[in-house]
């Protein structure tokens, strides 16, 4: 994972109608925390995690419009990045599983994409 | 807000290119079929709604959280 200055939400995030550009700043050596800053309002960010440290068997499957809309290429390309809400510890900060943010990192687009998978929770615990 | 009234397999276009057919009614459950173009994302309002409710408890968390968690991540890998 790496720093992105600026990303172009192709959809706002739901609740963020105003939001749309964004910065992806790595906030630990692993790359594994990072900050999604709003470019638009220095006082709105999200802490976002990489799936793999948490979720390691989670791999979103997305439809043909997400990877038209996103302009994605090669699969490669495309950063998965789970938001997450912080508790006082590991065991209460919870990650969305349902809606993971999806970057394509050449093109530098991204969108909150609803997964079509009714068992997936937009709080499940990051320790169980 | 246009109000219709509609019977089981009857129809309402919105646009060129939504279709939107009621299925099947069933005491308070009505089954709803929507063709819409794949540019079009069709959601329940009830998971758009749990969505941005669980992005605005996610908002802008404090840096000890931040903190905690980080820290609670390098133990775990040690």
């Amino acid at each position: 994972m790496h720093d992105l200055p600026v990303i172009e939400l192709v959809h706002p995030l739901p609740g963020f109608p105003e939001h749309r550009r964004f910065a992806l700043v790595q906030l630990d050596e692993d790359g594994v925390l990072c900050d999604l800053r709003s470019l638009d309002d220095p006082d709105l960010r999200f802490l976002v995690a990489s799936p793999v440290p948490f979720f390691p068997d989670y791999a979103p499957v997305v439809g043909d419009d997400v990877v038209a809309e996103l302009e994605i290429e090669d699969a490669s390309d495309v950063l998965v990045l789970l938001v997450l809400t912080t508790g006082t510890s590991l065991a209460d900060s919870t990650a969305n599983l349902r809606a993971p943010v999806l970057v394509n990192t050449t093109t530098r687009r991204a969108a909150q994409v609803i997964l079509d998978d009714a068992t997936l929770s937009v709080a499940v615990p990051l320790a169980p | 807000m246009l109000v219709l009234s509609r019977r089981a397999g009857e129809s309402v276009v919105v646009g060129d290119e939504i279709t939107v057919t009621i299925l099947e009614v069933r005491g308070d459950v009505v089954r709803v079929g929507i063709d819409a173009p794949r540019s079009v994302s069709v959601h329940r309002a009830e998971l758009l709604a749990e969505l941005a409710s669980s992005n605005q408890g996610a908002a802008s968390p404090p840096q000890e959280a931040v903190a905690t968690l980080a820290e609670a991540l390098r133990r775990r890998k040690d």
